[in-house]
């Protein structure tokens, strides 16, 4: 059957299917409506989409399910997009922390609502006003008070060991829910047969620092590999089997090569068909008398009576 | 068109569905579900358990774009073959509706030494065999049911020797195909074998009235109001029947269970004034799926100079999240 369809070009909905927590969508009395906001995302330090609940009390990351040939029926409603939407609870000290590391270079206390700051994303001041930031501070950060005013300035060492226990408690959830942590496995619907304990824990910290990462800047995650005394690997493509294909037939299965030819006697007398100007100039010297060179590495020969 | 077609194929069953039904043909188990696959069969005549038996196979309703398909048998004695053909039996096309239904009344009255058995397959089986993601064709379909029904009639005792089939498809492997499946009887396979031998235009008597009667009551599952029955022969070259398929048209769902969807006439109308939907088995090769590709990374490149949208290149996104087809958003 012919085949005849053109792909118009996906329009944006004004609708979405969203899977949020209760209290990420629960409005408090005279506050705001929770909100989608753009906020520079650290790992890639472009704008990412986030929620802010009601009143700014907690974040949420936005993650989107999105896959070929789906679609919605909601209601009477179709929607052309499958897309499926996901608000999870989200640590705002990871937002946060890029702009902390920026003024933690010129090595000074700072009031934080003047470093968390950012013209191109002026809704990151909002994070400030959740309510585990300023209570978590101390975890990446030292703090000093004068009067009823504090000051932070970043710490690289208070913020390796933040991470490091994030990665920790990451791999005791990976082992949780039986997460396939091993590098072979790709598919998550593939069962595995191996039991947990067949992976190793470097394989859990592996996986849990390359999640963790996705919450930091490359030279952030670099550090806490170091950190956690992970060496880098260098390329682990290599490690991969070149991907063989076989056609399938019905045909019996066949060796590719015919090894029979080396058990044949005539086989070693044949000399090798096409010989480099070396090898010409060398067969034709006169070898009389000589002894081969492999006689000197075979058994002795009994010497004839 | 978008869940009907995804249900499981209703392949004809063997022992389900089965009604005897003593005088005319009762429909009712197809009309409550006319989305399946029927059975019905006539009470087995005494005779045919003990005396040597003929049994033809025929079909109506293989070209309709509506409505269902409908599988014959009809068996007597071989002895009483002659008799037969004494009731002016003809094929069913040759017939006006009337006298198809006084030639089944006349099968019925002769119910003490003929028996038959009808398949229905809705058109929502067709629909949903043909377009399935290892198609099954109309003619697979149609030895199957014809199978089905042999073995129903050798199941329920009757003593087959001889069976006359209409071909579909090149009729020596089809005879070899049925001979190899029931050693010991003779299977004659002949195109126009309803004209041919009598028992086959029983059959396709039954048949026919079958379909007739289905087509002019159909129950219609979806909620379409009333009606406008006027629908014609059902053939797709019939402009009675394309007026209604434009008409019917929805631009989502398609058609009622009542249109095969496999046929082409609904497909090209479907394509032309419908929503167009993609599944993942449709066919894209080369030159076409290049040219989806090329439109999405386009698109993406459009949005991003409008939005802003220059995800950082150099950051892979950890196989968790690839591997379950997540992402971050930067817009809605």
């Amino acid at each position: 059957m012919a085949t005849k369809k053109k792909r118009t070009p996906h329009v944006n909905n004004d609708s979405w299917v969203v899977i949020a927590a209760d209290s990420a969508i629960h409005i408090q009395k005279h506050d705001s409506d929770p909100a989608f906001v753009r906020l520079r995302n650290p790992a890639t330090d472009v704008a990412s989409l986030y929620m802010l609940s009601s009143g700014d009390a907690q974040l949420f990351e936005v993650k989107a399910f999105e896959e070929d040939f789906h679609s919605w029926f909601v209601g009477q409603t179709v929607q052309r997009d499958g897309r499926l939407l996901f608000l999870t609870p989200m640590d705002p000290l990871y937002l946060i922390l890029p702009y902390l590391i920026k003024s933690g270079r010129e090595g000074k206390f700072q009031p934080v609502d003047q470093v968390v700051m950012d013209e191109e994303f002026p809704a990151c001041s909002r994070l400030l006003s959740c309510t585990r930031s300023l209570a978590s501070l101390h975890h990446i950060a030292e703090e000093k008070e004068v009067g009823s005013l504090k000051f932070h300035r970043y710490s690289e060492e208070k913020t390796m060991n933040w991470l490091k226990k994030k990665v920790e408690r990451t791999v005791t959830a990976l082992k949780a829910r039986s997460i396939s942590v091993g590098e072979g496995v790709k598919s998550t619907t593939y069962v595995r047969m191996k039991s947990e304990s067949d992976y190793c824990e470097e394989d859990y910290l592996r996986y849990a620092h390359g999640l963790i990462s996705e919450y930091l800047s490359e030279d952030l995650s670099k550090a806490l590999l170091n950190h956690l005394q992970l060496p880098e690997l260098t390329s682990p493509k290599e490690t991969e089997p070149p991907s063989k294909k076989r056609k399938l037939s019905d045909k019996p299965v066949e060796a590719g090569d015919d090894y029979t030819k080396f058990n044949s006697a005539d086989f070693a007398r044949k000399p090798p068909k096409k010989m480099t100007a070396a090898q010409k100039s060398l067969a034709k010297v006169d070898k009389t008398g000589m002894k081969t060179m492999s006689s000197f590495f075979s058994p002795k020969v009994k010497a004839e009576k | 068109m978008c869940d009907v077609i995804l249900e499981a194929p209703n392949r004809p069953q063997t022992e389900n569905n089965t009604k005897f039904i003593p005088a005319v043909m009762d429909l009712s188990p197809f009309e409550t579900d006319n989305s399946v696959s029927c059975r019905l069969a006539s009470q087995i005549p005494e005779v045919c358990r003990t005396e040597d038996c003929c049994l033809g196979i025929d079909e109506a309703g293989r070209g309709p774009v509506l409505g269902p398909m409908v599988y014959g048998i009809c068996f007597c004695p071989v002895s009483k073959k002659e008799e037969l053909k004494e009731s002016k039996v003809a094929d069913s096309k040759t017939l006006t509706e009337a006298e198809r239904e006084n030639l089944f009344q006349k099968l019925d009255e002769a119910k003490s030494y003929i028996g038959w058995a009808l398949q229905i397959l809705s058109p929502n089986t067709i629909s949903t065999s043909m377009l399935q993601r290892t198609k099954y064709n109309l003619n697979a379909l149609s030895h199957d049911t014809a199978i089905g029904l042999v073995q129903y009639a050798l199941d329920s005792g009757v003593q087959l020797t001889e069976v006359f089939v209409d071909t579909v498809g090149p009729a020596e492997k089809y005879e070899e195909k049925l001979s190899k499946l029931f050693p010991g009887i003779k299977v004659t396979v002949r195109p126009k074998a309803d004209s041919l031998f009598p028992i086959v235009s029983a059959a396709s008597i039954c048949a026919k009235v079958a379909r007739d009667r289905v087509v002019k009551g159909w129950n219609f599952a979806e909620d379409l109001g009333e009606v406008d029955t006027d629908y014609g022969s059902g053939y797709p070259n019939d402009p009675k029947t394309k007026a209604w398929l434009l008409k019917y048209l929805d631009p989502v769902f398609g058609y009622p269970q009542f249109v095969r969807f496999s046929w082409s006439t609904a497909q090209t109308l479907m394509e032309s004034k419908g929503v167009t939907v993609h599944w993942d088995d449709d066919e894209e090769v080369g030159e076409k799926a290049a040219q989806r590709q090329n439109n999405r990374s386009m698109l993406a490149y459009f949005s991003a100079s409008a939005g802003g949208n220059n995800q950082n290149p150099t950051h892979q996104t950890h196989r968790f999240f690839t591997e379950r087809r997540l992402k971050s958003l930067d817009t809605l």
